[in-house]
């Protein structure tokens, strides 16, 4: 096990810059996801620790050791792919034990950690399988298998889940966590799903445009996203964003003129956008709440909550009930919602206002 | 038509078979315009050329089993088989190796003017053979290769190379790329990944440039005649030919050298047929 350490990390292909200085520490142990739009870098980043990519510059740190120019085996790391990439001519155990036999381990001991790892993971009824004669989620076992049975100092995952059906991913998603948990091997996993990296991470590295948006554990990134971007990408369905102005006597004005008692009066007047999340908007009870009015244009059930699409002004609003007695499509319906939990934002960087 | 099969399950089957009829007789017709002259040759090929003059169609009797005998040895057609099959075989394993090697290259390795050597490469499959013939005989005699079996190797793995790469690098190209950065984290060098991943995985794709360079190698005639003088050299097809003189026809042993000559083909695509069809319908579908 070791830390991973990364400072100033630059990377182009050709003129399009992919990583514009990034970042990072990753404690001993931790569980890291680097989550992000589609080419955001996160992919590349995680290719320049496992040595794929060569660096453009800055360095990266495993343990004490910078690792920049080490090649790939020798870093001692082990990288689960989005494909698998189990050798399709080799069987289940003759694919897990296959680095080891390239680093000319004795064959008793191979097959001692093939059969540890294959324990640890469910895969003792198939080890003299092909690839081909498993499903999906028995081969992205057994490519975790593989990357147990090297006992790296650091997993790095490359959304290993996407080609996965939906059932199978919540499954599979319980066991990394479990696998992590048992472990405690520092972990770096790539996703492009926030809700994966939401349940998985100790800490998550939100990236876009080759840049870190904010590091921060999953409850922190939910509850004090740094900018609009985060808030945006963190939570599902997305926070929902008024554009309006601080009033500076702790209240929000809207473009149209509806006016929030915030009770924000620490926060100077002007131009802001207020940020709420789907599910802090509700029917209006008796603690109160500031009443927000919404025309209500879709609505999805879920089964333990309904999910109501609607219109605030000019921007569409998305509110999660709980309960059954959802509003209907053409109505307007008179929500609310609690001042404490609102974001307020710059509306020009997208920063947040403290 | 549903039906009708419902209520008279006979009667629809009956339609269906006439329906049938028409493509049931294309597939007679072109099995009879393919596989009759194929039938006719090994008839003949048990018959001596007199038989065959005074009936042309007629069945063996008595079969000349002796013929093939005969053929192997006094007719030295021992003598070509195994020149074609020297032949063939060292530029099929030349061109197997080569042309994997390259068309690795190419679909893995991103390099500067990488597009251009593969323009360069490909095009060589719009030469006409024709064209190169003088070029290659002036080649062959300036570094003493001509009328050599080696010459004859070398210019068949320079003709083939082209469509052999085209073939690999299309199968190659489909190989997802986090197998080969598996096997660079496992710990593999450039060329181990070629030989223990690539190769193995891309058995399809090169059992059909295997099976595809070899049959158009064993029938391969202008090159042969152009490059080889010495009866002893040559190969098969110019062996059949020799049996072709300017005043008579020995039509008997013609037959037979070419049931020897067409044999391995046959045996060759008997075995392979399925990998071969795999290989090229490969990534069609996935």
């Amino acid at each position: 096990m070791a830390s991973v350490r990364i400072s100033d990390l630059h990377k182009s292909f050709g003129k399009s810059a992919v990583l514009k200085g990034v970042s990072v520490d990753i404690a001993d142990g931790d569980f890291v996801t680097l989550v992000g739009p589609s080419g955001c870098g996160k992919s590349t980043l995680l290719r320049m620790i496992a040595g794929l990519e060569d660096v453009g510059s800055g360095e990266i740190r495993i343990g004490d050791e910078v690792v920049n120019s080490v090649p790939p085996k020798e870093r001692n790391i082990a990288m689960v792919f989005q494909n698998y990439a189990l050798y399709p001519h080799m069987r289940v155990a003759q694919n897990m034990g296959f680095s080891l036999r390239l680093s000319r381990e004795p064959r008793a001991e191979i097959a001692t950690r093939v059969d540890r790892a294959a324990g640890i993971l469910g895969l003792m009824p198939l080890l003299k399988r092909f690839p081909r004669q498993l499903s999906g989620g028995q081969r992205q076992r057994v490519a975790m298998g593989r990357a147990i049975v090297r006992d790296p100092r650091v997993f790095l995952f490359d959304e290993p889940l996407s080609n996965l059906d939906a059932q199978l991913r919540v499954k599979m998603r319980t066991e990394i966590k479990e696998l992590h948990q048992r472990l405690k091997t520092t972990t770096i996993y790539v996703t492009h799903d926030q809700i994966e990296a939401m349940t998985m991470a100790d800490r998550i590295v939100v990236m876009r445009d080759g840049l870190i948006e904010q590091v921060g554990g999953p409850l922190e990134l939910y509850d004090r996203p740094e900018n609009m971007f985060v808030a945006g990408f963190i939570g599902s369905p997305s926070m929902n964003f008024i554009p309006g102005e601080l009033t500076g006597d702790g209240a929000f004005r809207s473009k149209a003129g509806a006016l929030f008692a915030l009770g924000r009066t620490a926060q100077r007047a002007g131009p802001a956008v207020l940020g709420i999340r789907p599910e802090d908007i509700g029917r209006p009870g008796a603690s109160g709440g500031v009443p927000l009015p919404l025309a209500v244009r879709v609505i999805e059930p879920t089964g333990a909550e309904v999910q109501v699409i609607g219109s605030f002004e000019e921007s569409e609003v998305v509110a999660v009930l709980k309960g059954r007695d959802a509003p209907k499509p053409g109505e307007t319906v008179t929500l609310a919602f609690d001042p404490a939990k609102t974001h307020l934002f710059a509306p020009d960087s997208g920063a947040r206002l403290h | 038509m549903a039906a009708l099969a419902e209520r008279h399950p006979g009667l629809a089957a009956w339609f269906g078979y006439i329906r049938r009829i028409p493509w049931l007789a294309f597939l007679l017709l072109y099995t009879i315009v393919t596989g009759g002259p194929f039938v006719w040759v090994a008839l003949m090929s048990l018959r001596t050329t007199n038989e065959i003059l005074d009936a042309p169609y007629a069945l063996p009797s008595p079969a000349h089993w002796g013929k093939f005998a005969e053929a192997w040895t006094a007719s030295k057609y021992g003598v070509y088989f195994w020149n074609s099959l020297i032949v063939v075989g060292c530029a099929v394993v030349l061109l197997t190796l080569i042309g994997a090697m390259a068309a690795h290259a190419l679909a893995r390795f991103q390099f500067r003017g990488r597009k251009a050597l593969r323009l360069a490469i490909l095009s060589g499959m719009m030469v006409p053979p024709q064209l190169l013939i003088l070029s290659l005989f002036q080649i062959l005699l300036q570094f003493g290769l001509y009328n050599t079996l080696a010459g004859l190797v070398l210019a068949y793995v320079a003709t083939q190379l082209a469509m052999t790469i085209y073939i690999l690098e299309g199968f190659f190209a489909q190989l997802p790329q986090d197998l080969f950065d598996a096997a660079r984290m496992d710990g593999y060098s450039d060329f181990e990944i070629f030989w223990k991943i690539t190769l193995p995985i891309g058995m399809p794709a090169i059992a059909t440039t295997v099976v595809l360079n070899f049959i158009i190698l064993w029938n391969e005639f202008l090159f042969a005649i152009v490059l080889l003088t010495d009866d002893d050299k040559r190969t098969l097809p110019l062996g059949i030919m020799h049996f072709m003189g300017a005043h008579q026809l020995d039509i008997g042993m013609i037959a037979t050298g070419l049931m020897i000559s067409i044999a391995p083909i046959i045996v060759l695509y008997a075995c392979f047929s399925e990998i071969m069809i795999k290989g090229m319908t490969a990534g069609a579908v996935r």
